[in-house]
């Protein structure tokens, strides 16, 4: 039987205009698809508020094109956004709080950035038992040239007092009912880094809309939650800012817990940097005819270099190296690539595995904790060798 | 490109610039059961019925969910409470099949295609 999906995949441009009139006949979960202007293709884990994923097999290339690029929501988007009255702020424990118009951050000098942006999310849906959240599955992750100025400069314009030991951010996103709103705040020493940004573009090009535009905090390495979008009040605190998305939201247990096990608040402590991990682009899970077979995919390890990677086409067995390839920054993913030559047809389980400069390894299974964040887990794809 | 490929794809980017303003559509419903209606009521005044239906959790875990959803303003009878959790818990177990994702269609590759 073939499924829509499949169907679409291999449709011509004037089938694929049809289903677009789906949505209005109603849905049907793994069958319905959804348009959207300016993102292509992805997974839908939400459309209110609005959380895409990209497909790994969209991974092919070191940066993700805009239109590929995960999106991750916690509240509505700005209703109503205007550039040309758009205005930051920047406040708090400085010592000449001032603001800025597009135009005028326009004026400070742009500094880019490759970074790799995951979701602290990204791999939830794996985790065993399962722990409430936005399902994410592999795809919680894209590189981005980011640039706009150092907000380091946008802070020392102000003046940061000694007293200033943490900074907060604000967006413009629309907050339901009597939800928290989305604030996190940064240690000053981050904050200051010469590769934290106030970014206002994206692989050149102003900020997507669903990416935080016009401007939105980069916070090189570290999860995506530090990165605050559609960003209108920069302010400098005496500490960590307190609300929900500090705490209990965005920490990890101290010491390893049993999985489904409760961890006191006392013994967490706040996700900051990303950690070592590699995915598998290409082949994906199925069929294979072609052999040799090219095996594909992107290591990253948030504020630390990825030194290696290694590929194992028995099902984590026995291991060898990955080649890297020459694109790389300090905070983006490495693409890699292994020639594999299967020694006969049949059912294989292929597996990545990545290591940092900080001696980090890949677990062989997600490390569970009671949010599902940070699930570095072995990669692994299925596939059958066909004679 | 025909007449009718040329109207399919200007009501297709119409529709998308619709589906963009109002986020895409309305996504999947909630289950037939008793609670259908007040569990709509309540959860889908912030976010999409999709965000529940792709949960597998014990009942421990739907319990916490909704009494910190009710904190943060989802509107329910208490009396209703211990009903609502059962329509969750029941509906959206962690026995239950894995819930398969919609994807966006691509609008990029019309383009390339023309």
């Amino acid at each position: 039987m073939i499924s829509r999906r499949n169907f679409l995949k291999g449709a011509s441009g004037m089938a694929l205009a049809v289903p677009a009139f789906y949505p209005l006949l109603g849905w049907a979960a793994g069958e319905a698809d959804v348009l959207m202007q300016g993102k292509d293709g992805l997974i839908v884990r939400s459309s209110r508020f609005l959380d895409l994923e990209t497909p790994v097999e969209y991974f092919n290339t070191w940066l993700t094109p805009a239109e590929h690029f995960f999106v991750r929501n916690h509240m509505h988007e700005p209703s109503t956004l205007d550039p040309a009255l758009w205005k930051l702020s920047i406040g708090g424990e400085v010592k000449k709080p001032y603001s800025l118009s597009l135009a005028e951050l326009s004026q400070v000098a742009s500094h880019a950035v490759v970074n790799t942006l995951e979701c602290a999310g990204n791999g939830r849906a794996f985790h065993n038992p399962k722990v409430p959240g936005v399902q994410w599955e592999k795809g919680a992750v894209s590189t981005g040239r980011f640039s706009g100025p150092r907000l380091g400069e946008i802070l020392e314009r102000a003046g940061v007092k000694p007293t200033g030991k943490h900074v907060m951010f604000r967006g413009l996103d629309e907050i339901p009912g009597k939800v928290p709103a989305f604030i996190r705040s940064i240690p000053i020493e981050k904050a200051l880094e010469g590769d934290t940004l106030v970014a206002t573009h994206l692989n050149g090009a102003p900020l997507p809309k669903h990416n935080g535009f016009p401007a939105r905090t980069l916070v090189p390495g570290w999860i995506g939650a530090a990165s605050c979008k559609w960003l209108t009040e920069i302010k400098v605190l005496d500490k960590e800012f307190e609300g929900n998305f500090m705490s209990p939201g965005y920490r990890m247990p101290n010491q390893p817990v049993k999985p489904g096990e409760a961890v006191r608040p006392e013994d967490t402590h706040p996700v900051t940097a990303l950690n070592v991990k590699s995915l598998i682009v290409s082949p994906s899970e199925g069929t294979v005819r072609s052999r040799p077979l090219n095996i594909q995919g992107v290591a990253w390890a948030g504020e630390a270099d990825v030194v290696g990677v290694e590929v194992s086409a028995d099902g984590g067995t026995s291991w060898q190296a990955a080649e890297l390839g020459n694109e790389k920054a300090h905070y983006a993913w490495r693409l890699w690539n292994f020639k594999w030559k299967p020694a006969k047809a049949g059912d294989y389980v292929i597996a990545s595995r990545a290591t940092d400069s900080q001696g980090r390894v890949q677990p062989a299974a997600p490390v569970w904790n009671p949010s599902g964040y940070l699930n570095n887990a072995v990669d692994q794809v299925k596939i059958h060798v066909q004679a | 490109m025909s007449k009718l490929r040329m109207a399919l794809l200007g009501f297709a980017v119409v529709l998308g610039a619709a589906l963009v303003s109002g986020q895409a559509g309305a996504g999947p419903e909630l289950p037939a059961g008793l609670m259908q209606a007040k569990a709509t009521t309540a959860c889908t005044e912030c976010h999409e019925a999709r965000i529940i239906v792709q949960q597998r959790l014990s009942k421990a875990a739907w319990t916490k969910e909704v009494d910190k959803m009710t904190k943060w303003g989802a509107v329910v009878d208490p009396q209703d409470r211990d009903a609502l959790i059962d329509y969750l818990s029941t509906h959206f177990s962690v026995d239950k099949p894995a819930y398969l994702a919609d994807r966006l269609v691509s609008v990029g590759a019309k383009k390339r295609q023309r």
